[in-house]
This record gives C-alpha cells, structure tokens and sequence, in this order.
C-alpha cells in the first residue's frame, strides 16, 4: 500500500509542476492596446519574421519608439516555412495566437489573401493608399487587392542579376559587358568551359526552377497570366527552357543538390556565375569572406538585343492579421517601417535587405562602389531596375505551380523530354489540380 | 569451440565491420567538424577533416542567437516530463487491454489501432483551438499533454503483457494483493526491457517532437530545440557553424538516454521473440 502512495504522490508531484508552468505562457494576446488618452498608439505588439529580415525589424524598434514611445514591440525570429505554418494554422482557426505583425513572401501573399479573404487587415482604410506612389509598380501590383486595396506594405523586393567570378571571366578572356543576350551567355559559357573548365551555372534541377522564374518575369509573362489563367505553355515560357536546356546541352549546368548545393557551388568556384536576386549577395560574402575582389555583377542578359534586362526573385512584405487587438499599434508600426527611409537603409547597409521604397535610391549609399564585388557601383545596378521589373500574377496556386514547373524542369533536363510537350503536361496537370483552365 | 574462424575470414568479417563503423560514425564526425570551424569553412575543396578552433565562438553565437541553454532547458523538462507519464499511460493502458475482460474491448483496441493511421496533420488545427479556448497556447503543458496516450505505445505496451502468464496475476489476487499493487510491483518490474523500449521511443518522439511545438509555443523563450534550430535556417543567410554546433548539442542527449537503456533496449527487442 506504501508503494502505491508513493507513486500516486510522484504522478501528482509531475501533474502540478506542470500546471505551475502555466503561469510562464500567456505573453501573447494581453497585449490590450489601441490609443492611450492622448490618441497615440499604444500598448504591445509583436512581429513575426526570420533571419536577416526579422534582425532588421529588431533594428527599427529604436527609431520607432521614438514617435511612438507608448508602443512596446517584440520581433521574433522564425525559420521562413515556419511562419507559413503557424499562419496557416492560426488564420485557419479564425486568428487564434496569431501576433499583430506578419512578413510574408511576396509570392506567397495571394494564397493567403484568397483563401482567407478578410483575415487580413485592409491597410488602405487605414490611409496606407498616402503612401501608394513611393513604390514602383511591381511592388504594387502584389501588394494590392483586385480593388486596388493594401492588404501588405511593401517591403524588400530582389531586383536581379548574374553574380559572376571575375578572376574566372579573366582566366578564360571574357568581357562580362559583351553579355547583353541570353545567346552571349551561352557563348561565354562555351568559352569559360573551353578554358578554364569550369561550369557556368548551378541548377538545383529537381526542386527549384528559380532561373527560369527569373526568365519569365523579365518578359512580362509567369505562371499564370493576368486572369489568373494558367500560362506555363506560353511563348515566353517556352522560349525560357530553350535557353535553359541550351545550357544544359553544352553540358554548362552543374546540378545541384537542394540550397547548400547551390551555395556549396558558388562558394568552391565550381560554377563561373549564378543567376540570382539582390539578396545572395549577402550569402556569398557571408559564406566566402576571402573570395573578395573576385566577385562582380550583371544585369540579366535579355532575350532580344535591347531587351528588357530587368526581373525580381524574392522580397517579402509585411500584413497585418484583422484579429490582431492593436490594430493601431501595429499600423504605425508597419507604416513606419516601411515608408520611412532611415530603418530601410540601416536594413540594407548592415543585412543587405533591399529596400522597396523609392526615396531610399536617392541615398549616396546607392552610388557607392563596393570593395567585395570588385569596386562596382552594385546598389545602383540592381536599384536601376526596380522601375522596369515586370508585374506578376503569382496567384494562390503559386506553391503548386511551383512544384509543378521544377518537375516539368527536371523531365526537359534530365530526361530529355520535348520542351512543347513537357510544358503541355504540366499545364493540364495543373488545370486538373486547380480550377483554373490553361491558355 | 563457437567462433573458430579461418584468419581470412576474420579479415573480411573486421574490414566489412570496419567500413560499416566508419560509414555509421563519420556523419557524427562531420558535424562535429562543422561545429568547430566557421561557416562556409564546411564547403571548401578540399575538405576540411580536422576539428577547428571556432567551436566557443559558434557556440556563444549559438547562444546570442536562439539562447540554447535556456532551449536545452526547455527540451529536457518536456521531454523528460512526457517521458515519465506517457509511459506509466500507455503502460497501465496496454495492461488493461492485454489482462482484463470488459465490454467492447475489443472495439476500443480497433479504434486505437486505427489512431495510429490518422496523419498528425489533421489533428492540428483542431488541437490548437482546444488549447487557444482554454488559453493554454504557449505554455509547456500544451506540448506535453496532446500525446499523452500514444496509440502506438499502447499497442507494443499490450503485445508485451499477453506473455505475461495469467496464473501469475491469478496467484498474487489468491494471495489478496490489490490490482495497483499487482500492477507495480508484479507486472512492471516483469516488463522492464518492453519499458525501457517504449521510453527510449517516446524520448525521441518528444524529443524531436516539431510541428506540435512549433505551432503551439509563441516565444522564444518557450522553444524546443527543434524548433529553435529551425529558427537559424530562415532564407538564404545561414550560418552553417552555429547549425552544425546545435545540431551537435541536441544530438547529445538522445545519445545519453540510449546509452543508459541500451542493455534494457536490446533485451526487449530480443524480449518479443522468446517466449515460454
């Protein structure tokens, strides 16, 4: 019988440590806010992001309580695909513990805007539409509604271009300036591979078809075309895997294995350049701190001579759950943080998060010539841009059109699959998938 | 007299061992040399085989970072504390199925087996609107509590009783023991190497526990460590050191745990094969 009181203390010792654990919880969702008795905002807010762009929140925290000293705001870090699974998860059960503040992708944004209509604060009744022409028209277009309605602020945006290894480019007698057509590129990629040997650029062939992506939007056309009709069988579509298994035919690609293959590539001077956005700067200079000087930069050639050389991959934007308690607090915070040029420049000189605000392009930091990519003016090449990058629908069947094109991706490069074919298939099997028709 | 092998054959059975050692422990190895050289030291050609010196450095940024002592803290007491009581109920629970007689048993055992089969996917949404209805999102008890019967401890748990001989049970109710005292002093000290699986098993299942976790613990300060290395791994910056340094950490335990209930372990994977 001693025994048996024994155990029955110790189950009941466990049940009530974990109920005095209990009191640890809760930091979410107290946060009673809205304006004190002068009107300002006030009370808590807290901010979902990750890595470098939830570091650069952090950093405008300062700056924003000093307009708003009554607002306290907490920035947590969250793995990227984390945040998605939390979102999902809370806007589902009706914006349980969801916090005031969201980063969300911009191509992910409509899936959450169409699947959830109304769980996202509209931020133009708020009065974000003052702000409307501080942003270039890509940037708008993702960040608007069918109305022309905010429901995201725009943030960081990937402007692109060819990061290139100038010692390699030496080595084998290229002029990365003669490179203004995808067909130069496949020359200089012939050359490069004569001499040196060296491939011309990584593909993570199976799971991401992020060059062509790139090849898309710079000709005005993406997965899905401005009806939200599928377009993967497009002119544009087909005339982006010409290029592409062009490269692969002159035996140019080097396939890779997931992201650390990419950077594993880059880093090892395996690949002569990558095609990528503003922000894999910063993983070269993070990952190869001693390849300084031996880096530089293009624009993305064009598909025609004098052709459009302008394209985004990436950026992300900021939204505001409608079941957030401080609607208030979190709008001054959003607004602040993304109309105001001072947290947008400390972003991009500390973690090279490129800034979608226009005024921000005026800033002497733009002309500068960075030491690490060979003493070029590289800010100004990407921020030159921003006004030309295409619009793009990405729809809320984003993710599975995704997926889709890396499988359509691999069939043409690996399995030798006819272009017009393999992109047929993939535009039936997603009109089966999805309850849009194809073009 | 067993084992009088021909040297040649020796030879073959240690090279083939060998190379099944090496390919087994250099992952380990690998992570730990991540760990102690800084990021993007792991990419270089040619590799990098030795241990660096930036092993402090990484952890201290480790540190900054996602605060993985306190991480480690976190992990310890969840999983430890599920541990404890998921085992004495799926424990108790596997006995009731495998040694009494009551209504409908059978159907409770059908639908438990069938549990097992429900991805935890489709629970989620659900759970995490019970737990935000009785505000219990971020707390420690909202990650331990969900699993606590786990269907598929229960059923190994019931497997294992049936060997137990029912005369044994029989002879200790004669001798006028009471069914709680039957049950710790009589069947559990019988059960221990099926004990010491099925908690190795829940160790790691909460141990690596995520999606749970990750949906229902808000701040930092309340992570797992699956949770938080996830964390490191945000967009295109990654500081691989710090990654390999926590992956390195949180593999330890898991590590201690199964050394401690090896001999148990191995007994009861055996235990299900010999039978009276």
């Amino acid at each position: 019988m001693k025994s048996l009181l024994k155990s029955f203390a110790i189950m009941g010792f466990v049940l009530l440590v974990l109920a005095a654990c209990s009191g640890n919880g809760g930091s979410e969702s107290d946060s009673a806010g809205g304006e004190s008795e002068n009107g300002e905002p006030s009370g808590e807010i807290t901010v979902w992001g990750w890595n470098v762009a939830a570091q650069s929140m952090e950093m405008a925290v300062e700056g924003f309580q000093e307009q708003y000293p009554d607002v306290e705001v907490t920035v947590e870090d969250i793995g990227r695909l984390d945040v998605y699974e939390k979102l999902t998860v809370g806007l589902a059960s009706g914006g349980n513990g969801l916090p005031d503040v969201v980063l969300v992708e911009s191509d992910r944004l409509a899936n959450y805007q169409e699947q959830f209509p109304d769980a996202l604060t509209n931020l133009s009744e708020m009065g974000y539409d003052d702000h409307a022409d501080k942003f270039g028209e890509y940037k708008r277009s993702v960040t608007q509604d069918s109305e022309g309605d905010f429901f995201a602020a725009p943030w960081d945006i990937g402007p692109t271009g060819v990061f290139y290894r100038t010692d390699i480019f030496e080595e084998a007698g290229v002029n990365p300036d003669d490179i203004e057509t995808w067909s130069d590129y496949v020359e200089a990629g012939k050359t490069i591979k004569d001499q040196t040997g060296t491939d011309m650029v990584p593909i993570d062939i199976a799971a991401d078809d992020a060059l062509y992506r790139i090849m898309l939007n710079q000709q005005g056309a993406y997965y899905f075309d401005e009806e939200g009709n599928i377009d993967v069988n497009s002119e544009e579509s087909k005339k982006a895997f010409e290029v592409i298994e062009q490269l692969n035919n002159e035996d140019l690609v080097l396939n890779n294995d997931g992201w650390n293959g990419v950077v594993s590539a880059t880093v090892n001077g395996e690949v002569a350049t990558v095609p990528f956005g503003v922000w894999y700067s910063g993983t070269i200079m993070d990952q190869a701190p001693d390849q300084s000087g031996d880096w530089g930069v293009f624009k993305v050639p064009a598909f025609e001579e004098g052709g459009n050389r302008a394209a985004n991959l990436g950026g992300s934007d900021l939204v505001i759950p409608s079941a957030t308690d401080n609607k208030e607090g979190a709008y001054a915070f959003v607004e602040y943080f993304t109309t105001n040029v001072e947290p947008q420049m400390k972003a991009l000189e500390e973690l090279g998060m490129f800034p979608s605000l226009s005024a921000t392009y005026e800033e002497d930091y733009f002309s500068r010539e960075s030491e690490y990519f060979s003493g070029q003016q590289v800010w100004q090449l990407f921020a030159e841009q921003v006004a030309d990058i295409p619009v793009a629908n990405y729809t809320s069947d984003y993710s599975r059109a995704f997926d889709t094109m890396a499988d359509a991706q691999s069939k043409i490069l690996l399995n030798n699959a006819e272009i017009d074919q393999a992109l047929q298939e993939a535009a039936d099997k997603l009109e089966s998938e999805t309850d849009r028709s194809a073009n | 007299m067993k084992n009088r092998m021909s040297p040649m054959k020796k030879i073959l059975l240690y090279t083939f061992l060998s190379v099944g050692v090496v390919v087994s422990v250099f992952p380990f190895y690998w992570m730990f040399v991540g760990a102690t050289n800084p990021s993007g030291e792991i990419f270089n050609i040619p590799p990098n085989f030795l241990p660096g010196t930036h092993g402090w450095e990484n952890f201290k940024n480790l540190n900054e970072n996602i605060g993985i002592i306190r991480v480690m803290g976190n992990s310890l007491f969840i999983t430890i504390s599920f541990t404890a009581l998921s085992t004495l109920i799926c424990t108790a629970a596997g006995y009731a199925f495998a040694k009494f007689r009551f209504k409908g048993r059978n159907q409770i055992f059908f639908m438990l087996l069938v549990a097992i089969m429900i991805p935890y996917h489709v629970t989620l949404i659900p759970l995490f609107e019970i737990f935000s209805v009785v505000n219990w999102l971020n707390t420690f008890q909202a990650v331990i509590l969900p699993q606590l019967s786990y269907p598929f401890a229960i059923f190994l748990m019931r497997q294992n009783m049936q060997s137990i001989p029912d005369s044994l049970l029989e002879a200790a109710r004669v001798d006028g023991a009471g069914e709680f005292h039957i049950f710790f002093r009589i069947v559990l000290p019988v059960m221990r190497p099926a004990l010491a699986a099925v908690a190795i098993f829940l160790f790691m299942f909460q141990w690596n526990n995520f999606i749970w976790p990750l949906v229902v613990l808000q701040s930092q300060e309340m992570y797992t460590f699956p949770v938080a290395l996830s964390s490191l791994v945000g967009m295109s910056r990654i500081d691989y050191g710090q990654v390999m340094m926590g992956t390195t950490l949180s593999t330890l335990p898991i590590m201690i745990f199964f050394l401690l209930l090896q001999k148990q372990f191995i007994s009861g994977i055996l235990g299900g094969s010999v039978k009276e």
